[in-house]
């Protein structure tokens, strides 16, 4: 089915609902929902008749849907080709401008609290990649970077060093990258010697369990999971290990 | 003296970005009168994180101690980010 819809894109610009269920995966009463709700609007003879979807909408809601498969499956790919233009920012100034566009994108949708502190969530992730892989890029360098409106979650991810190597720099005792991921998020430390710095994570981490929103954020084999009231943080062994980094920012909850 | 901090931007998230306002706001730091306050505009300001504000609120509190203050810092991400700042 996914890659019915890629190859073959249908021959008529409107797709029943129920077409459209199958081919994303989802059912027809949540693409119903999506309609009164907004999030995919169906086109209409009139206010009762059958609900049709444009090519173009399926095609974007099937990219949203697989941004997270995507991103993790770049991350630990063995070798790795750069990911589509519209998902990689190679320099920092891409990554700002899209920074940006994503701003716009969630100021229509959200609050300010939400744009202003999502906006810095991410853009602090992800300026951590250049920060610490600057010259240092194990092969493909920047950030893939990619959000969905809809499903209100953002993606990044680099093949970067990893948080363990870098701290490694100015903790030789750390062992694994569960220990220095911990350490990330729990102590003010900079691998960026002699720059006396590090408060990026332990910002994200206090926005993160201060607000309805929602962090993974996976290291070498280690991940950890954060919501809003979390105190402590707690390091797991991930299923899989990635070159670098990957974050998932949620932020469901949005009034 | 007021900075008013949107003349850098309305986004303030990376170092270098808060490392370039810092070195070129040098020049006019450097007519500051010795009594003179420094007064942090945050006005506008909707995006701001610890790795912007570490290149230049940093080093401007180091220089100016107990001389700078801050005004219209109630957006979320700019309190926020005050708040892990002023962490030890």
């Amino acid at each position: 089915m996914c890659i019915d819809l890629i190859a073959k894109p249908m021959q008529s610009a409107l797709t029943s609902i129920g077409k459209t269920a199958q081919m994303l995966g989802i059912s027809i009463d949540t693409l119903r929902r999506w309609d009164l709700a907004g999030r995919l609007k169906s086109v209409r003879s009139s206010p009762r008749g059958h609900r049709y979807y444009l090519q173009s909408d399926i095609e974007q809601v099937f990219h949203e849907k697989h941004i997270v498969d995507w991103a993790q499956q770049w991350a630990a790919a063995h070798r790795a080709m750069e990911p589509v233009s519209n998902m990689y920012c190679q320099t920092r100034d891409v990554f700002q401008a899209r920074l940006e566009t994503f701003q716009a994108g969630l100021s229509r949708i959200s609050p300010l609290t939400t744009v202003s502190l999502i906006t810095a969530v991410a853009g602090e992730i992800g300026n951590n990649s250049y920060d610490h892989n600057l010259g240092n890029w194990i092969d493909i360098p920047g950030v893939f970077f990619s959000y969905s409106m809809r499903s209100r979650k953002a993606v990044l991810a680099d093949r970067g060093q990893g948080i363990l190597r870098t701290l490694k720099r100015v903790r030789p005792e750390l062992v694994n990258a569960q220990e220095a991921l911990r350490v990330a998020f729990t102590e003010t430390i900079s691998g960026r010697f002699p720059e006396a710095r590090g408060n990026g994570l332990k910002f994200v981490r206090s926005v993160i369990v201060n607000n309805p929103f929602t962090l993974y954020f996976q290291t070498g084999n280690a991940c950890l999971s954060l919501k809003k009231g979390d105190r402590d943080v707690v390091v797991h062994q991930a299923k899989t290990t990635i070159r670098g980094c990957f974050a998932i920012i949620r932020f469901e909850d949005l009034s | 003296m007021t900075i008013q901090l949107k003349k850098f931007g309305i986004t303030l998230v990376s170092r270098p970005s808060g490392k370039e306002a810092w070195l070129a706001f040098q020049p006019v730091l450097g007519e500051v009168s010795e009594d003179e306050g420094i007064i942090v505009d945050f006005n506008d300001v909707m995006v701001l994180t610890p790795s912007w504000a570490d290149e230049f609120l940093t080093p401007l509190y180091k220089r100016f101690r107990n001389r700078v203050k801050l005004h219209n810092a109630d957006n979320p991400s700019v309190s926020a980010t005050l708040a892990i700042l002023a962490k030890p």
